[in-house]
């Protein structure tokens, strides 16, 4: 089972409406709530951060139709987190004053996510950031 | 458990006013019977609101049949109440006159309220993430149907009127005796052993206000019950005065705004909440259904009449109020089944207009979808549909 969610730069008032969306299918398929605490909780993160850092991207949701893993990866097209390091530090933000007016941007992001998921693969460049995380 | 909104045929119109007003499309029509799903239905109140006909309602227990059962009655009157009353004297007289409906004792428990009240306080401030509060069991059972990621949020404590029943037994245990729980709303019904089936509840019948109100007024004069209210349990069923000056504690009452804070939840995106006070009914407690008047004048009534209230804090043992609360996962399918039975239906969903307008007898689409796919109905039903294509 595979869906797919563009997510463009800067959209905050549409902003969290693939997570909703995830969370909704996940709930009809009935998945173990406590699984589907960290999913919601990883993927909004995860979706607020294209909209506020990046320049625009995809998700993609899959789930192992076998064993249920579910899949989520983000794909965006840069600029790219030039210390990965640094941003996975609780409390570390780079969010612009626009993005804090909107409350996001506390710097707990990725530290939250990494803690939430079961695999946290990250990589970057200045084409992109590539974000896969599963969930048993 | 046996179903508890029930419906009558005889003067349903057969609208669908029922269905779309359902928060949790727990409704469904099919061959003009309203049919109402356990496994959904949070059991508030907004069908029966609703209903033009009046044909949705909830059977309470006939005192008239079970007096006569027990050595010693005794019966508990909710807090909420007091928002009825013009003053404390009739609160104190409307009591007396309830006893002589036939039972051994009235008995408040707003001192349980009260000191449940503050212990959500202590405990939520204390432990991290956002709690929320468990008084109400409509609230309760939308967590537990709808949003059980959120089920180990909510604060471990038993329902105030449940510890109550369980110390009047303990107390009277050398007694046959029969405990009553007067109640103000439908959820607050369910809670009892009668006459919805809940076998663990020390509390043996429900009874609804609007049924035995009638049968008191001839009963009432100026005589009085000695009988207390406590400050904090009176605070604690009204959400406008559920605490006034603790910041991080929001108060939610309606289930509109309900929803809306626990998905906002789902996503762990309230920073600076450490309890939700959640109420099903507006205003709170003195919203409930089987009041009668309405909450904001209640609201004030009940403030006018703080002064008539002891505050003491009563001490509850921890085995007294604290509860293990457990979530049952009905399905047991596998996940590579449930996946499938999803695909069918979302196949079929794509069939359908998906305007979601309720004609066919289901909330929407999709549980019409779910039970084509289930052989209950044909897609035929899909009133929309026929019409596109002819």
């Amino acid at each position: 089972m595979l869906k797919q969610y563009d997510v463009k730069k800067d959209s905050y008032e549409t902003a969290g409406y693939a997570s909703y969306d995830i969370k909704s299918i996940l709930k009809t398929i009935g998945i173990n709530p406590r699984v589907l605490k960290r999913i919601s909780i990883a993927c909004y993160e995860a979706e607020i951060n294209l909209v506020i850092h990046s320049d625009g991207g995809t998700i993609t949701f899959e789930i192992n139709e076998d064993d249920g893993t579910v899949i989520l990866c983000f794909d965006d097209v840069g600029p790219g987190i030039p210390n990965i390091e640094k941003a996975l530090t609780p409390g570390y933000s780079t969010a612009s004053n626009k993005a804090r007016e909107f409350g996001f941007g506390a710097g707990m992001g990725l530290d939250n996510m990494k803690n939430c998921a079961t695999t946290f693969d990250i990589q970057s460049s200045k084409e992109g950031t590539h974000l896969r995380m599963t969930f048993v | 458990m046996t179903s508890v909104i029930s419906w009558s045929a005889s003067s349903c119109q057969g609208c669908i006013k029922c269905l779309k007003a359902c928060p949790v499309e727990a409704i469904s029509i099919v061959k003009r019977k309203v049919q109402i799903d356990e496994d959904k239905c949070i059991h508030c109140d907004i069908c029966m609101r609703t209903c033009p006909s009046h044909v949705l309602r909830v059977n309470g227990s006939h005192i008239s049949d079970t007096l006569c059962k027990h050595e010693y009655n005794v019966v508990l009157i909710p807090t909420s109440i007091l928002s009825e009353m013009k003053s404390f004297t009739e609160f104190q007289q409307v009591c007396l006159a309830i006893k002589k409906l036939g039972f051994d004792e009235v008995a408040e428990y707003s001192d349980i309220e009260g000191y449940l009240y503050h212990q959500a306080l202590v405990d939520s401030s204390k432990q991290e993430g956002v709690w929320l509060t468990s008084f109400c069991p409509t609230i309760n059972q939308l967590i537990e149907k709808h949003y059980p990621t959120l089920f180990d949020q909510i604060l471990p404590y038993e329902y105030p009127v449940e510890v109550a029943a369980k110390l009047i037994r303990k107390r009277y245990s050398d007694k046959d005796i029969g405990i009553y729980s007067l109640c103000e709303c439908v959820g607050k019904m369910l809670l009892a052993k009668k006459p919805f089936g809940n076998d663990e509840s020390n509390i043996d019948y429900a009874l609804s206000i609007s049924h035995v109100f009638p049968k008191i007024n001839h009963l009432k004069n100026e005589d009085t019950l000695d009988i207390d209210m406590n400050k904090y349990g009176v605070k604690s069923v009204v959400s406008q005065t559920y605490s006034d000056h603790h910041k991080s504690l929001v108060k939610i009452d309606g289930l509109d705004q309900a929803k809306h804070f626990l998905n906002l939840l789902e996503f762990d995106n309230l920073e600076n909440v450490d309890l939700g006070a959640l109420y099903a009914c507006y205003e709170g407690c003195i919203g409930g259904y089987y009041l009668w008047s309405n909450p904001y004048d209640g609201g004030y009534r009940l403030e006018n009449m703080m002064d008539n209230y002891q505050q003491d804090i009563v001490h509850l043992n921890k085995e007294d109020y604290l509860l293990d609360r457990e979530l049952v996962l009905k399905d047991q399918k596998s996940m590579k089944e449930r996946i499938a039975w999803v695909k069918r239906i979302n196949a079929i969903l794509d069939t359908l207009p998906q305007f979601d307008c309720g004609a066919c007898g289901f909330a929407n689409c999709r549980s019409l979808a779910e039970n084509v796919e289930k052989g209950l109905v044909s897609v035929d039903t899909c009133r929309v549909r026929k019409g596109g294509q002819s």
